[in-house]
């Protein structure tokens, strides 16, 4: 009889080599954001950040972020090294995730899924292999770990590109060729390819193959035979990224993370290749040391994995309960996967009226944000209301009396002519946050159908 | 999003069958408004340092050449018709600077020369202290209101009751001829040095940054130019003054507010018409309007192009701005709501520029990673 799925076992070096690949690219990151002088630019500057609604308390730390980052960075090391691997693990999970939720305006989807791939880390067997801990107490290396273990990093993945690809399926993305066709003509200056984007069917082109690539990739990663191509358009797609969007280190994080999809005795090879270059012997000869969890620990650690990925299948899907135009108003945007969708821009300007004397000032945003703050913000809602309250606090300490708010917005999406975005005749200062959808939204007045 | 997925499936299939459904789309795909030289942005480059930026410093720099050579010859001997001829060489001078004041990029950027040139009001008082004291170094922070063409205007305009009075100051003071004397020459090196990067090396390094990342020469032209605009032009000259900031109209904070009369309109006029006259560049040349018209910039509703509904609002602030005349400063006074009226009509200008045609464009105005929006 053969074995269930869930007592199935296979070799541990796929995670072994995610994990080591994994804490390399993010201790990269780190150093890179560190060296750009962005921890100071983005977290020490401003004098106003954008928390996370329900995560209010999550601020940056003064000068302390930097130890912050560092932390950081030392548990990426020590997860790509396999020392005191779950700690490190949990540590990693909590420092990036804590930096993640300082200020809304550097979201970026590859954050968010750093952030789960290290939740995932925490619980899955990744330091039991091919790690300092497994040779310093050697009754924990195993060879072999639970099939889903794997599968579970696989199915993240797998998400990751199925869900973006969806995002896709819109009709300014297939129908306009938009944004694709503002951003390829920017880059026409590119050697050989360069004068092709000054033509809107290459825009085409390349928005219909990003669409087919980012739904099917995952399955042709899946089969033997398609694998080989499906992993070179990896390469060639995520690159090709890179060179034309200012999209940091998403490409190289994907190419690493799509690796999981090869088959266990490639990266015993690639390991063995490592153990080489280190003069270390070889593992060809070790006996199987599966790792058999517990059943009860299985199923905590199953039951919770399915749970996890219950939410990440209906997350993206949440701005369904919203009625208006997701990519206007915004609501259920985040955290789906919509990587690369828009060309937005906007442009705000606050009103500050003392309701005693009536008196109106306008608010220069540049004295309280970062040019980046500023330009996440002009396009965004819940930013806006957030700024904005702000604001009420703010002229309220110069004695205003009771400031009213009013902001004064103009944003442009997809090539469309900018209109204005916010009810202007609405007091932001009176409008508390919440999940519900913002009235006070003005209509899109357009129309972007699809998913 | 809207829900109308069924129509949305079948249009895609009929796009992916046939090609057919979406025949103007792609009709419009293969016949690009622009044939990929107009897209060229070296060419763009190119015409803004050889026809705008080059020449206009070149203007700029017999002018102040002029009003350095008159303020040499005033502060020789101070007479009232030496007074009236500097500064009708300095009132030249302050108008050819409104057509140069917009190239805040590169060169001028590095010494922060409009800061240098033109922050007004000027500090009457740390003027007085300076003189007073004989020391000051100009590359303080806190000298900047005290020096460039408003410290001219206090210098020239305001430091005494009248003509007879400011030629008296002259005659008495060595130091106040002294300043004088350093507030003009250290503009003229500030321009010198900055026309000797134009001339030599930075031409062509402006020339050939040919991407539209943050850094590259069209993102520091464009924001040089919008925040031009917005910050110079339509909040320092009008809003500012007219009190659309602070709630509270401040008519002593208008350019030239020492001298008064005409001129601080049409300092305004000769600063808008640069703006109109940069974005249009010449006839049938690349400029900022060839550039956006090839990218198809347009209102889908009504198949405007950005570029006219741009210049249609160029030709509104611009008679919004006429009806502030002759004198600037009595109409802050009289009729406040003209000005503002004048703000929000820039306001409308600054908006299409800074929103529409910069995201047309595609240029970064900053460095940090944006997985798009």
């Amino acid at each position: 009889m053969r074995p269930s799925y869930f007592q199935t076992y296979t070799p541990a070096a796929p995670l072994a080599v995610f994990r080591v690949a994994f804490g390399l690219l993010i201790l990269a990151s780190v150093v890179r954001f560190w060296a750009k002088g962005w921890i100071d630019e983005l977290y020490l500057q401003p004098r106003f950040f954008f928390p996370y609604y329900g995560f209010e308390f999550i601020k940056p730390l003064g000068p302390y972020t930097y130890g912050l980052f560092a932390v950081c960075g030392v548990c990426a090391l020590l997860v790509a090294l396999g020392w005191h691997y779950r700690l490190a693990a949990m540590g990693l999970f909590l420092s990036f995730t804590y930096t993640e939720l300082m200020d809304k305006s550097t979201y970026l989807n590859h954050y968010y899924f750093v952030s789960l791939a290290a939740l995932l880390l925490v619980f899955l067997p990744a330091g039991n292999y091919f790690s300092l801990d497994a040779q310093r107490q050697p009754a924990r290396e195993h060879t072999h770990v639970p099939r889903w273990t794997v599968d579970a990093l696989r199915l993240l993945v797998g998400i990751v590109y199925f869900y973006a690809g969806l995002a896709k399926l819109n009709s300014d993305w297939l129908l306009a060729a938009q944004p694709l066709r503002i951003w390829l003509p920017a880059k026409n200056d590119l050697p050989l390819v360069g004068s092709l984007f000054n033509y809107p069917i290459t825009a085409f082109v390349f928005s219909w193959f990003g669409a087919i690539y980012d739904l099917t990739v995952p399955f042709f990663l899946l089969n033997r035979l398609t694998r080989p191509f499906a992993y070179a358009a990896v390469v060639v797609f995520h690159v090709l990224t890179a060179i034309l969007f200012p999209i940091g280190m998403f490409p190289y994080v994907m190419i690493v993370a799509a690796l999981i999809f090869f088959p266990p005795e490639w990266h015993e090879r690639l390991l063995e290749r490592v153990r080489a270059v280190f003069k270390r012997p070889s593992a060809a000869q070790q006996p199987a040391t599966p790792l058999v969890y517990r059943p009860r620990v299985q199923l905590a650690l199953v039951t919770g994995l399915a749970l996890f990925f219950v939410v990440q299948l209906l997350v993206p899907f949440r701005y369904a309960l919203y009625p208006r135009e997701l990519f206007w108003t915004e609501e259920g945007y985040r955290f789906s996967w919509r990587v690369m969708l828009m060309e937005k821009m906007g442009q705000v300007e606050f009103k500050v009226v003392d309701s005693a004397t009536g008196r109106t000032r306008r608010v220069n945003n540049s004295d309280h944000l970062s040019v980046l703050q500023e330009k996440m913000m002009a396009t965004q809602a819940d930013m806006i209301l957030q700024f904005a309250h702000y604001l009420r606090d703010y002229y309220a300490a110069q004695g205003v009396h009771q400031p009213q708010i009013y902001a004064d917005t103009y944003v442009s999406l997809n090539g469309r002519m900018g209109r204005a975005y916010i009810d202007p005749t609405v007091d932001l200062a009176r409008q508390a946050e919440s999940f519900a959808p913002k009235p006070w939204i003005l209509p899109f007045d357009d129309e972007i159908s699809g998913l | 999003m809207k829900k109308s997925i069924l129509l949305f499936s079948l249009s895609v299939i009929l796009a992916a069958g046939g090609i057919t459904s979406c025949k103007d789309v792609i009709a419009d795909a293969e016949n690009p408004t622009a044939g990929a030289s107009e897209l060229d942005r070296k060419a763009v480059l190119t015409q803004w340092a050889d026809t705008l930026v080059i020449p206009g410093y070149q203007r700029f720099s017999s002018k102040l050449t002029a009003m350095k050579t008159q303020s040499t010859a005033f502060t020789a001997a101070p007479t009232v018709a030496g007074l009236q001829s500097l500064r009708q060489s300095w009132r030249e001078a302050y108008l050819e600077w409104q057509k140069v004041e917009v190239f805040e990029f590169g060169p001028a950027a590095d010494v922060s020369l409009a800061n240098r040139f033109n922050i007004y009001p000027a500090d009457a008082a740390g003027i007085r202290r300076n003189i007073n004291s004989g020391t000051y170094n100009f590359e303080l922070a806190t000298a900047i209101p005290q020096q460039g063409f408003p410290a001219l205007d206090f210098l020239l305009n305001g430091i005494a009751a009248d003509d007879a009075a400011i030629v008296q100051s002259y005659v008495a003071t060595a130091n106040q001829r002294r300043y004088l004397t350093d507030v003009v020459n250290t503009m003229d090196q500030l321009l010198t040095t900055v026309r000797g990067q134009w001339n030599g090396p930075y031409r062509a390094t402006f020339v050939n940054s040919t991407g539209t990342n943050a850094g590259s020469s069209l993102s520091l032209l464009v924001n040089s130019y919008v925040r031009y605009y917005e910050q110079a032009l339509r909040s320092g000259k009008i809003g500012i003054p007219a009190g659309v900031m602070s709630g509270v109209a401040a008519p002593d904070k208008i350019e030239a507010y020492y001298h008064r009369g005409a001129l601080p309109l049409q300092l305004a006029q000769t600063a808008h018409a640069t703006v109109q006259n940069a974005f249009n560049g010449r006839a049938g040349q690349p400029s900022l309007k060839s550039y956006t018209d090839a990218l198809g910039a347009k209102d889908s509703r009504t198949g405007q192009s950005l570029t006219k509904l741009i210049n249609d609002q160029f030709s509104l602030s611009s008679q919004q701005l006429v009806s502030l005349g002759p004198d600037l400063f009595s109409t802050l006074q009289t009729r406040n709501a003209a000005a503002v009226q004048s703000y929000n009509e820039m306001q409308k200008a600054v908006r299409m520029l800074k929103v529409d045609m910069t995201s047309a464009m595609s240029v970064s105005v900053t460095y940090v990673d944006n997985d798009g929006d």
